[in-house]
């Protein structure tokens, strides 16, 4: 009995199995001393395209910065929480400042695909960044552009630069304020009514007002045409419901001098099932 | 059934039963399986290897020598923060430290490579080349103070392909069509490269009230400054994960990392940082074949 056919593959770029071997081969041997050891956490899709606009990873990078939030600036008070919104301003400028000088010390020209960890505590405000720095092929030295960084993915920056942009940086803005009480006689007046608190409603305004200004401002500064992959967050404080944050941070991006490319995408139809990659959780049936 | 042995090699007689009965077992899905086959990779076996320890990660215990620890035996990193305004009352901080907490490590790492070369033995005996999908966790196991470290993964054979050198299986963390997209880029997998690296921050009366958003009446902390014994604790930890990795990879590369930190307050500005790093060693065996840029391209579901 035989079995049907077998699917050939057409038009495969490489031999995988002649890969392989040659895989094997160079484990069966000493190791080399090859210099230009790099460290990355890009998945290997991430390095192949990065590859295909000619760069390639460096050295895994961090930076990372805590200021303190003074205490009882939460509670009772008017406007703008200022030590908050400093602490989350100067801790992301600090920890930015880090991620760039490490990056520049490893000699990348940049860093992608930056994971943004930030917490904003009663008496502390944390930022840390990791990502992978990044230059473009066999390139030594520091380039003629300033270092840029940016939380994009390496597909991201492909397409960015494919499409004739390109990361200037990060930018970030934050703002706290507080939502006053009520007075005691608008809180009796308006008891059991389903009515606007426009306390809160003016908080939330001002708060996001101000982040939002403060990131574009950030942007500007840094030359850039504009804020892409703007990640907000906005409500009331965990630990002080009378005060509300609003905060965001976007990779900043500039057009090149040869202006904007269409990328000229093609339509596909594909007759796949969802790639089901390996996944830990299958071996225990979840 | 016995325990595996102190001297590597020497598989528990259950393990080599299940060994010897012929069928192959394996944790990829079918897809990776499909991958495996077609780089030339024949799953043998699912291999494992499991360590359970006594873990005193914080308290006197640790103090005390639960591994081995021995005040001046602290090795490697410290870091001395002296209070800046003089002998004030014997409450006060007057100096703090970061401190390597090299017992941490050395018991995260004995741990996790006891785990590892029991998988390793079993992949060795039968007589695969490499394992690929590799998995590692460590969690705690019924009691407090006992953690299980388990390292799995699929043993397999390169098709008519030689024995690593030392005869030792690589290992990666990759498994399926990422691994062959690694290995069609140019890398060999060598093996999968962890590091836990641990810090103490044994605060000084700075930090201490910078940290309980305080100001210090004697001057020397301004309301809203940086807490930068705190900050060099965490980049310390970083560092100290990333050293310890690269003494790993020798000239070798580390693909697809993962760092994370993660920093437990124990109350008057003390805390501990616990770095994380992981990823796949490799070895460039041939120059990235140029490739054309990919086409971009809309899906049309």
């Amino acid at each position: 009995m035989t079995g049907p056919e077998p699917l050939t593959p057409q038009g495969a770029a490489g031999d995988p199995r002649a890969d392989m071997r040659a895989a094997a081969d160079a484990l069966a041997g000493p190791a080399g001393t090859a210099a230009g050891r790099m460290t990355s956490d890009l998945s290997i899709d991430e390095e192949l395209v990065l590859h295909s606009i000619g760069w390639e990873p460096v050295e895994l990078v961090s930076g990372t910065s805590m200021h303190s939030v003074p205490v009882g600036v939460w509670t009772w008070g008017q406007g703008e929480i200022g030590h908050a919104s400093a602490a989350y301003a100067r801790s992301f400028a600090g920890a930015v400042q880090r991620l760039h000088d490490a990056c520049a010390h490893a000699g990348g020209h940049g860093v992608v695909g930056v994971h943004v960890e930030w917490a904003v505590e009663r008496h502390h405000v944390d930022v840390t960044l990791v990502g992978t720095a990044v230059r473009p092929v066999g390139a030594t030295g520091l380039g003629t552009e300033p270092v840029f960084l940016s939380d994009l993915s390496g597909r991201d920056f492909t397409l960015l630069r494919s499409a004739g942009w390109t990361p200037l940086g990060l930018a970030a803005g934050a703002s706290f304020v507080y939502a006053p009480r009520r007075s005691m006689g608008a809180a009796m007046q308006q008891s059991g009514q389903n009515i606007e608190l426009t306390n809160y409603t003016e908080a939330m305004y001002a708060a996001r007002e101000a982040a939002m200004e403060r990131m574009q401002t950030a942007a500007l500064g840094l030359g850039g045409t504009g804020v892409v992959e703007v990640k907000v967050t906005e409500g009331p404080m965990e630990f002080a419901r009378h005060a509300v944050g609003f905060t965001a941070y976007g990779t900043v991006v500039r057009l090149l001098p040869g202006g904007h490319r269409n990328l000229g995408a093609q339509m596909v139809l594909p007759l796949d099932d969802p790639v089901v990659s390996f996944d830990a959780a299958s071996l225990r049936g979840r | 059934m016995t325990v595996p042995a102190e001297e590597p090699g020497q598989l528990p007689e259950a393990a080599l039963r299940r060994l010897d009965e012929g069928a192959f077992t394996s944790g990829l899905t079918v897809p990776d399986f499909a991958a495996c086959l077609q780089m030339g990779l024949e799953p043998v076996g699912f291999v494992q290897g499991y360590c359970v320890m006594q873990w005193q990660w914080y308290g006197a215990a640790a103090m005390g020598g639960g591994f081995g620890y021995q005040w001046g035996g602290v090795r490697g990193y410290s870091e001395t923060f002296n209070c800046p305004h003089g002998m004030i009352s014997a409450e006060h901080r007057s100096w703090g430290q970061n401190y390597e907490q090299s017992w941490i490590e050395d018991a995260w790492a004995s741990g996790f490579t006891t785990g590892l070369e029991r998988m390793i033995d079993e992949a060795t005996a039968m007589g695969a080349h490499g394992v690929v999908g590799v998995v590692d966790t460590s969690a705690p196991l019924s009691d407090l103070g006992v953690v299980e470290f388990k390292v799995q993964g699929t043993a397999v054979r390169v098709d008519d392909g030689p024995r690593p050198a030392d005869g030792r299986p690589w290992t990666t963390y990759l498994a399926g069509q990422r691994l062959a997209k690694l290995v069609e880029a140019g890398y060999a997998p060598v093996a999968i490269a962890a590091a836990v690296s641990s810090v103490g921050v044994w605060a000084n009366c700075i930090t201490q009230y910078l940290t309980e958003g305080a100001g210090s009446m004697y001057g020397g902390a301004t309301p809203g400054a940086e807490i930068v014994q705190t900050v060099k604790a965490q980049t310390a930890a970083r560092q100290l994960a990333t050293e310890q990795i690269r003494r790993q990879l020798g000239s070798d590369s580390l693909h697809g990392a993962s760092l994370t930190t993660s920093r437990r307050e124990l109350g008057e500005g003390d805390s501990t940082v616990e770095c994380t790093l992981r990823g796949n060693r490799v070895r460039r065996f041939k120059d990235f074949d140029p490739m054309p840029a990919p086409r971009p391209t809309v899906r049309l579901l």
